[in-house]
């Protein structure tokens, strides 16, 4: 039994808590530990921080600190999380000058980082032990066609996230692969989901950017999408939605958290894994289950 | 007021615009470009990159709000320069003289308030007890609150 700090993340907690659910069982199956941690907070997110990057990372050490403190890595289910608390955890252990300055914010607090442990994605650590994944699988997704979409803050910078080629990752197209699904390739594979166009800029753009992915994974013969990250997960849920609605366009391409989907391999209905809680739904990929049995 | 706080001190990366020589690639080679692109505004010639490194006062151009740290511009570039870095100090400078969105500074009340970067609605407690989870709780935002009073991130902020 691996054991990990869990810190699902909250984006996952406060919007799409049927992810925490599903992942918190699935893992457990799967042989990881997941130990709750009183006290874990926002990351905090990288966006909104990097107004302030001493207290982005002074609130990153303290949750690293959190973790230290049981002597555990910490798993987490958010491309975010991942990219912010690795790249703290990278430069506080590289950087004593750096690491001084953020214990010292911390001592008001009486914490300390002391630079112990990694952080994980749970991607990462299924890849590593890709026929323990396997031997779970009771019912291979055959017929599926899924676009998968790695997200950008897994993998980039790659010197410190190290998961994945940003150029050409390939890594979730394996883990689909492993579930009997086929992962289809097309050219806008790397384009961002384009959350903070949703977020900080405009409606449309947004939209137009999702036009152009959902178009261009339609063209590659995907009939679903692949996504290991919470903020992806709703951009091209509730976000393409909203896009086909505004747009007058159905693109039917539903969304699936991987974990969804290896639930799904691992012989879950599709109700047990929360689609019921998905805006875009498709019988083509409802059918092409129910064939599967 | 500008804040002196020592761990806050950071000048605007002033060598990357100069070392920018324009050539556009971060933002017009379509399989791995920005993301921003797809606002009206930009297109080939006038990218957005080029739009933020431009503007003489960078810190009061809204268009550095786009940017989600995706590091695809610096990875493109073919001078190795980092229009991120650029833009993040720009974001620093704004946040300091006052001039972030209201919805950045919300968040980051949001964050210091409850150690979630989102509002814990009742439609996120109701579900979460149907699903069987533990109520979430707002007790370690105190250490949040804390750490931002030592590091200045929650100050008054206005032009100088």
């Amino acid at each position: 039994m691996r054991r990990y700090a869990f810190f699902p993340g909250c984006f996952i907690q406060v919007r799409q808590p049927h992810l925490e659910a599903l992942s918190r069982r699935i893992l457990g199956e799967l042989g990881v530990e997941l130990v709750d941690v009183e006290g874990f907070t926002c990351c905090p997110e990288a966006v909104t921080l990097s107004v302030d990057k001493m207290s982005w990372r002074v609130m990153a050490a303290r949750n690293l600190s959190l973790a230290e403190e049981l002597g555990l890595d910490i798993l987490t289910l958010c491309n975010g999380c991942l990219y912010t608390l690795r790249t703290v955890n990278q430069e506080l252990k590289g950087d004593e000058e750096l690491r001084g300055r953020v214990n010292d914010a911390l001592s008001v607090i009486d914490r300390e980082f002391r630079g112990l442990i990694r952080v994980r994605h749970f991607a990462e650590i299924l890849i590593e032990d890709l026929e323990r994944m396997k031997a779970h699988v009771e019912r291979p997704l055959e017929g599926l066609r899924i676009a998968c979409h790695t997200g950008c803050h897994i993998l980039s910078p790659p010197e410190v996230m190290g998961f994945d080629d940003p150029y050409d990752p390939v890594i979730l197209d394996e883990l689909v692969e492993a579930l009997g699904a086929e992962a289809v390739d097309y050219d806008l594979k790397t384009l961002c989901c384009g959350w903070t166009l949703s977020t900080y800029g405009s409606r449309e753009a947004s939209e137009r950017l999702l036009a152009s992915k959902l178009n261009s994974m339609r063209r590659g013969g995907a009939t679903a999408i692949a996504v290991i990250c919470p903020q992806c997960f709703h951009q091209f849920d509730v976000g393409q939605a909203s896009a086909a609605r505004r747009l007058g366009i159905e693109y039917r391409l539903p969304v699936f958290y991987y974990l969804e989907l290896l639930a799904l391999a691992m012989g879950f209905s599709l109700d047990e894994v929360g689609y019921r809680y998905h805006r875009v739904r498709s019988g083509e990929v409802e059918e092409a289950l129910e064939v599967i049995g | 007021m500008r804040s002196s706080h020592p761990l806050r001190a950071r000048p605007i990366v002033i060598g990357v615009a100069e070392a920018c020589l324009r050539c556009g690639v971060c933002c017009a080679v379509e399989t791995h470009f920005c993301h921003v692109q797809f606002e009206e505004e930009f297109d080939e010639r006038y990218t957005y990159v080029y739009h933020c490194l431009s503007t003489p006062d960078p810190a009061s151009n809204q268009g550095i709000w786009l940017c989600t740290a995706c590091h695809k511009c610096e990875e493109v570039c073919p001078y190795e320069t980092s229009p991120l870095r650029f833009i993040e100090a720009a974001k620093a400078e704004a946040y300091k003289r006052g001039l972030a969105p209201r919805l950045l500074t919300g968040i980051i009340a949001q964050i210091t308030s409850t150690g979630y970067l989102f509002p814990i609605t009742p439609s996120t407690v109701r579900r979460r007890a149907e699903l069987g989870l533990k109520p979430l709780t707002t007790e370690a935002a105190e250490e949040l609150r804390q750490i931002a009073l030592k590091t200045g991130l929650t100050e008054p902020r206005g032009e100088p």
